[in-house]
């Protein structure tokens, strides 16, 4: 759950409310275009966070208007936390549409699969280009969050279009050599030699 | 008008029963100010095309077509001025001269072609200075790092004011980030300083910055992709992207 150990860094860094709290996630996000976190996840996150007792409220009365809630984090918060920053992250793998579009196609015979790897291969190419574009557009000092993403997403892109490559070179050598074809047994009782 | 094109250019080495085809009719072309990228697996005839449309070795069949001559009806000496004043090469392993700095490195296709010395030197230190080595121009190559080494090669393909620039693998020795200042160079070269840039690659990351990618393969164009997309749907391509990977 990223979002909930994020308001828990952001709790260890110094109390906040909840408005505050979701102005700092985007600005640690780099906009809320890289990352939108409505108001509301971030007040169920508190209130989740402050029933296992990693954070806790401390109310303050305003002069005027109504009192805001402030939140702290707990010790056990602070635990989490650091739990948290001490594990790796294992990497996401989420179902990739092309693969099953290639399966598809190949086993269907219903396309064929070159075109379809080429097709995909442009694709990602622009794709990449229009990253590559935009991150040469920003600026390092400023929005290191931004540039940081596209390096992430210009080196999916590449991982993709190498795999391409690779899935080229297979079906390559699938066609050279043709897949063996099951051997006809001899039926009946074995000859006698 | 583009600056270069090929037209059915073939290249078979060997002959008979051995023979193998390297190109196999291959027409392409490309305009100033434009960088294309030239992929394709290892044997697919990446190196060749290079070679040919460098006049570095002549086709079995068809033609090199540069600023309307054709390379084949050149007469080896005329190939050499062309070679001289109207590419730039610019390969994997920089081939910079180890005893000699930066400037000298850079002027070097000038003092070759009998021009002045001190003009040479002169303008090979505006050349360095534009590519980013102002600090290092009295370096000697194994005192620049990688990414350094190939800037002094790029100065050096750019000092005699070619049309065309060939790139054989620039990157194909640099570490990821001295790639991408290198590869960001080779698009200023065409973009900003309107020459055609023609780039043998393998690394999806350097073509990725290239107006067209020609993909060959078996010695035959397979593909051509321009990579430019309308900026609307640039833009929408990136935003996409990063949501997806943020959430």
């Amino acid at each position: 759950m990223p979002v909930r150990h994020a308001v828990l860094g952001l709790l260890a860094q110094r109390p906040r409310h909840g408005y505050e709290l979701r102005a700092a996630f985007e600005a640690v996000v780099g906009g809320e275009e890289n990352w939108d976190v409505k108001p509301a996840q971030i007040y169920t996150t508190l209130d989740r966070l402050e029933k296992s007792g990693l954070v806790a409220e401390e109310s303050v009365g305003q002069d005027a208007g109504p009192e805001k809630r402030i939140y702290a984090i707990t010790p056990a918060g602070l635990e989490t936390l650091r739990e948290w920053f001490a594990d790796g992250i294992a990497s996401e793998h989420q179902h990739d549409e092309f693969f099953i579009k290639l399966m598809v196609g190949l086993v269907s015979g219903a396309a064929d699969p070159y075109q379809l790897i080429q097709t995909q291969r442009t694709h990602l190419y622009q794709e990449l280009h229009a990253i590559t574009t935009q991150r040469s557009r920003a600026d390092p000092k400023k929005e290191l969050a931004k540039i940081l993403l596209l390096d992430k997403a210009g080196m999916y892109l590449e991982a993709d279009l190498r795999w391409l490559d690779m899935t080229e070179a297979r079906l390559d050598e699938i066609k050279r050599q043709p897949l063996p074809q099951p051997e006809a047994k001899p039926r009946g009782r074995p000859r006698k030699i | 008008m583009s600056l270069i094109h090929t037209e059915n250019l073939t290249k078979v080495y060997g002959k008979g029963e051995t023979a193998v085809v390297a190109l196999d009719h291959v027409n392409m072309s490309v305009n100033p100010s434009e960088c294309v990228a030239v992929m394709g697996p290892s044997g697919c005839g990446k190196s060749t095309l290079l070679h040919l449309l460098g006049g570095l070795d002549r086709p079995t069949e068809g033609r090199v077509m540069i600023d309307g001559s054709s390379l084949s009806t050149l007469s080896d000496n005329a190939l050499t001025q062309i070679r001289r004043r109207k590419i730039g090469f610019v390969f994997q392993f920089f081939n910079l001269i180890p005893i000699l700095s930066s400037v000298d490195n850079a002027a070097l296709p000038l003092i070759l072609d009998g021009k002045n010395s001190a003009q040479s030197r002169q303008k090979a230190t505006e050349w360095l200075q534009k590519v980013g080595l102002s600090e290092r121009l009295g370096n000697r190559p194994d005192q620049l790092s990688a990414g350094q080494q190939q800037r002094v090669a790029i100065a050096r393909a750019l000092i005699t004011d070619p049309m065309l620039v060939l790139a054989d693998e620039p990157t194909g020795n640099l570490d990821s980030r001295a790639s991408d200042e290198i590869a960001a160079l080779l698009q200023q070269v065409a973009k900003e300083w309107g020459r055609a840039v023609l780039m043998v690659t393998h690394d999806p990351r350097i073509a990725a910055y290239a107006d067209r990618i020609v993909f060959l393969k078996d010695g035959k164009v397979v593909n051509e992709t321009r990579l430019e997309a309308k900026n609307d749907r640039n833009r929408e391509i990136v935003a996409g992207e990063l949501r997806a990977l943020a959430s």
